[in-house]
């Protein structure tokens, strides 16, 4: 298989009936948004997310490298997605697609040229080491916007890794491993998520955080990168049928509202995380203690 | 000693999914099974007469390399003689198998697989199992590490497996048949020959005199080798499936 | 594997007259039984349909420093399969190397510049020395083998393809045996520079400091500044199989083998003034490479009588089953063949390989590098310790040969 099996008529003309009456196929209203699901893994900046039935697993990664000779003060950072089978029997491994593509465009578009991530932090001793930042992407389950929960995942992943903290020392750097010196949180300067919206019925119905039936019900695709502040980073209108102007400008503030909403509920799970990792340290240290 | 975890069928989109996580080397993988598909893109390479199996191993913080080319290599190979290809459907189609390391550290370039085998090979027993791909017979597979000063160390430690003077990997078949073995460093054959018993003794428990089959498979206990590990996370997941006709029954 | 249920007979002739070629092509799995497995009335040993015994190997030949441009080259030939190697060492900066000057402030000092003085030489192969080398030889990639298969040195690869799957697993057991062994030493590759610090007749016991006995390290602890590392040598090695007909593995393994032993590095220091490396180029200063051993790969594949096995839902029987049905049939018919050195026709007729490294010490002591197997059920511990003598037998034919070119 490499694409997905089409819709039937009568299940595309289900949900655009359903839509023109202003109801979508799992009760929700057209501005709401999936149930958000954020757990991590054991280490910094392993995030599980699921967005329905949309998974996405995110890992950071930090190492030393030497930075770029144009740009000696500059870190590196990078984020990669790679589809494989495991997401959908429709992506074939090995082969990049079209979602794909699509995807890593608005991923670099809303969070690495927007600099959400501060990459000058990330210099140890110019022109010579610097961290490289990577972020992979893994996508386990998909169905539909990928592009929203891939976003939130890695905006997320940024936020909760920790690097090792790294000194200067005549010429040479040491490295402190997370035993000896607390890690360090990266240098976050805004955080921009993106909101993908779906239109149909001649741009009638438009909608938030499509599933993949819907998806491929939908005539045009319209993708805003917002960040809390109300700053614009990344607006696209991909493809498909027009959507009036002024739709857009009101669609902007959706998209607003829906980022605050996301950013308040990943400061949620992070905080939540934070406290149940700090108690566990604490619990190792008395045990620790316990033991001399 | 805290034993691996697993799950089953944990995947939405993919037919079959298993995730494994090994304590004691600290991986944690994700394994998808989709079985039997269409390979559009593979079409010179389908065969006639049996299904194709593809492995594609995806490293959890790095770009696939080379070294992932060759363990894939090694899962193909074993796991083409065990799948029955040849059963219904599956002939001229696929049977594709990704895994992705979702925990633990990534392996440079040039650096021995072998820590990571046993984990990649249960994990693919387990999405295989999940997704109901019919196959000959079932495996285990257990990592044993002799140290330099000839001790035999049952499921090392990454430490303990990169300062050892060899390393051995090695999968028995559920009908006690050597299906895999990849040993790696300094030895003698005599090294080995233990080596083999220490590690048939985690897969398969030891061999009892057989009085008669029943008893013998009794006896062994699954608990604590890892073919009874395979067979109690299958049967745990068969149970909460059946929940609803174990009820009423 | 082709097992069509019946040999087209020609329909216009009776009498069932293929040439043996062709009956070799349509039904290559029973072809190769039958020379296998010859009627017991007449008394001849089973042959391969390539005229060899199941346990021969295939006519080797090597040559090595065949081409001009390499620090070390070889063309190893078995059978029709044929491998070109060579070795081109180029020349590392310590400062290009962005983990050089990082060092791990955790337990162990990790940094890879923490190697000194005391540099190990000879044999005293204790854990930090081996620590070293690996920090060396496979954290800075200084080995770097690559393969590649050529268009056209077996039907099917076509020009212009991507690097197939083979060439890049065959690349990474090439990588992995070679760290693994530790064939090549990492002194070998470091270029050291000494801070003049000393008085004139030091710098002349210098020299001999070069050679490096730990005895007189120790022996005069002598408040030098200490010797830094400015450069090292990455080797690329890279390997072509010009001809591929099977068992491409050994003789990869082989060139790279006889490649190394034949590479020479030029002389090589770090002149001061113009802050550089600077490499002698006068033949005689040059230095050949100190392997460790001598590592010989020996491949080899299962035939199987029951070719339907495979497509036939059988029930397999237990191993212990199946080795009393052996023992039972012993001297009788066999079931299944060990064949070594398999050719291009054996590979494509056999699932079950096992490839087996072994090296011997002075006392001809048998080492095992490397011991695979996989894909089939078939070979036991008895199996793979007759495979385990055989390569022994086939080190002592490669090392003539090896030494010999």
């Amino acid at each position: 298989m490499s694409k997905e099996a089409p819709l039937s008529i009568a299940e595309r003309e289900f949900i655009l009936e359903a839509l023109r009456q202003d109801s979508r196929l799992d009760g929700r209203t057209p501005d709401q948004f999936r149930p958000l699901k954020i757990s991590f893994g054991d280490e910094y900046g392993h995030v599980n997310l699921e967005l329905g039935n949309t998974s996405i697993i995110v890992r950071i990664s930090a190492e030393v490298t030497k930075p770029r000779d144009e740009r000696p003060f500059d870190g590196l950072f990078n984020i990669n997605l790679e589809l494989s089978a495991m997401g959908s029997p429709a992506w074939e491994n090995g082969r990049p697609n079209d979602v794909e593509s699509s995807v890593t465009h608005v991923l670099d578009s809303v969070i690495r040229h927007s600099n959400a991530l501060d990459t000058e932090s990330l210099c140890i001793l110019k022109g010579v080491s610097c961290w490289s930042i990577r972020a992979d992407v893994h996508v386990v389950a998909y169905d539909g916007n990928l592009t929203d929960a891939a976003c939130i995942a890695v905006m997320t992943g940024l936020q909760h890794f920790r690097r090792p903290d790294a000194v200067v020392r005549d010429g040479q750097v040491v490295v402190y491993g997370v035993e000896e010196r607390v890690p360090v949180a990266l240098n976050i300067t805004h955080k921009p998520l993106s909101v993908t919206f779906f239109a149909f019925n001649e741009s009638k119905n438009i909608i938030v955080d499509a599933t993949l039936k819907e998806e491929q019900a939908s005539e045009g695709e319209l993708v805003i990168g917002i960040n809390n502040g109300g700053e614009m980073c990344f607006m696209n209108k991909f493809s498909g049928a027009t959507i009036n102007a002024r739709e857009i400008v009101t669609r902007t503030s959706v998209a607003l509202e829906k980022v605050k909403d996301l950013n308040a509920q990943i400061d949620r799970a992070m905080q939540a995380d934070l406290a149940l990792r700090a108690k566990r340290g604490m619990a190792e240290e008395s045990r620790a203690e316990n033991d001399r | 000693m805290v034993g691996p975890t697993a799950s089953l069928s944990n995947l939405s989109r993919a037919d079959g999914s298993a995730s494994f996580k090994c304590p004691t080397t600290g991986y944690k993988i994700l394994g998808s099974v989709n079985a039997p598909v269409e390979l559009p893109g593979r079409r010179d390479a389908l065969k006639p007469e049996e299904a194709t199996v593809e492995v594609f191993i995806k490293p959890g913080n790095t770009t696939a390399g080379v070294g992932e080319r060759y363990v894939e290599g090694i899962i193909r190979t074993m796991l083409q003689k065990l799948i029955l290809g040849r059963e219904r459907g599956f002939p001229r189609r696929g049977v594709v198998i990704t895994l992705a390391i979702v925990g633990g550290g990534a392996i440079a370039r040039g650096d021995s697989y072998l820590t990571l085998l046993p984990s990649l090979l249960h994990t693919s027993l387990l999405a295989l199992l999940s997704g109901a791909v019919p196959m000959s017979m079932t495996y285990s597979t257990a990592l044993v590490a002799v140290s330099k000063s000839n001790v035999i160390i049952s499921n090392p430690t990454l430490v303990e497996a990169k300062a050892a003077s060899s390393l051995h990997v090695l999968a028995f078949s559920s009908k006690g048949h050597l299906l895999l073995n990849e040993s790696q460093g300094r030895f003698d054959f005599d090294t080995w020959k233990t080596v083999q018993q220490c590690a048939h003794a985690l897969c398969r428990g030891v061999d009892l005199p057989e009085v008669d089959g029943d008893i013998a498979m009794e006896a062994q206990g699954d608990s604590g080798t890892a073919e009874g590990f395979v067979r109690e996370t299958v049967e745990n997941h068969l149970y909460r499936d059946y929940a609803w006709k174990i009820d009423t029954e | 594997m082709v097992t069509s249920a019946a040999a087209p007979a020609p329909s216009s002739r009776p009498a069932l007259s293929l040439p043996p070629s062709q009956f070799a092509r349509l039904q290559p799995h029973a072809y190769l039984l039958a020379h296998l497995s010859p009627p017991s009335t007449n008394n001849q040993p089973s042959i391969r349909a390539n005229g060899r015994a199941p346990t021969q190997f295939r006519v080797t030949s090597a040559n090595a420093g065949s081409l001009t441009h390499t620090n070390g080259s070889a063309v190893v030939r078995i059978g029709d399969t044929a491998a070109v190697c060579g070795v081109r060492a180029e020349l590392l900066h310590t400062e290009d190397i962005a983990s050089w000057s990082v060092s791990q402030a955790t337990s162990s000092n990790k940094s890879p510049r923490s190697v000194d003085q005391t540099e190990e030489l000879g044999e005293q192969d204790d854990n930090e020395t081996i620590e070293r080398e690996r920090a060396h030889i496979e954290d800075l990639n200084l080995l770097v083998p690559n393969l590649s298969l050529s268009t056209g040195c077996a039907p099917g690869f076509i020009p212009g393809s991507a690097p197939s799957s083979l060439a890049q697993s065959l690349s990474h057991q090439i990588l992995s045996l070679l760290h693994s062994t530790r064939l090549v030493r990492a002194d070998d590759l470091r270029i050291w520079y000494q801070p003049p610090s000393m008085g004139p007749e030091e710098l002349e016991r210098h020299n001999e400091e070069e050679q490096m006995d730990v005895d007189t390290a120790q022996n005069d602890p002598v408040e030098e500044s200490p010797r830094e590392i400015k450069a090292f040598w990455v080797l690329y090695i890279d390997i072509m199989i010009i001809s591929l007909a099977g068992n491409a593995f050994d003789a990869a393994w082989a060139a790279v083998l006889a490649a190394l032993r034949d590479t020479k590095l030029p002389k090589a220091w770090w002149d001061v003034d113009n802050e550089t490396v600077v490499c002698s180029d006068s033949i005689s200063d040059a230095r050949k490479l100190s392997l460790r051993g001598l590592p010989v790969a020996s491949s080899f594949a299962v035939f199987e009588a029951d070719a339907a096995a495979g497509w036939r839902a059988v029930v397999i029987p237990e191993a212990a089953e199946m080795k009393a049905q052996r023992l039972a049939r012993k001297g009788g018919v066999s079931e299944r063949w060990l064949l070594a050195d398999p050719d291009g026709y054996e590979e494509g007729l056999t699932q079950e390989r096992a490839c087996v490294v072994v090296d011997k010490d002075t006392d001809g002591k048998v080492i095992i590098l490397e011991m695979e197997k996989n894909g089939g059920w078939t070979i036991d511990t008895e199996d793979l310790q007759q495979l385990v003598d055989l390569s022994s037998q086939r080190w002592e034919d490669m090392k003539r040969i090896l030494d010999e070119c």
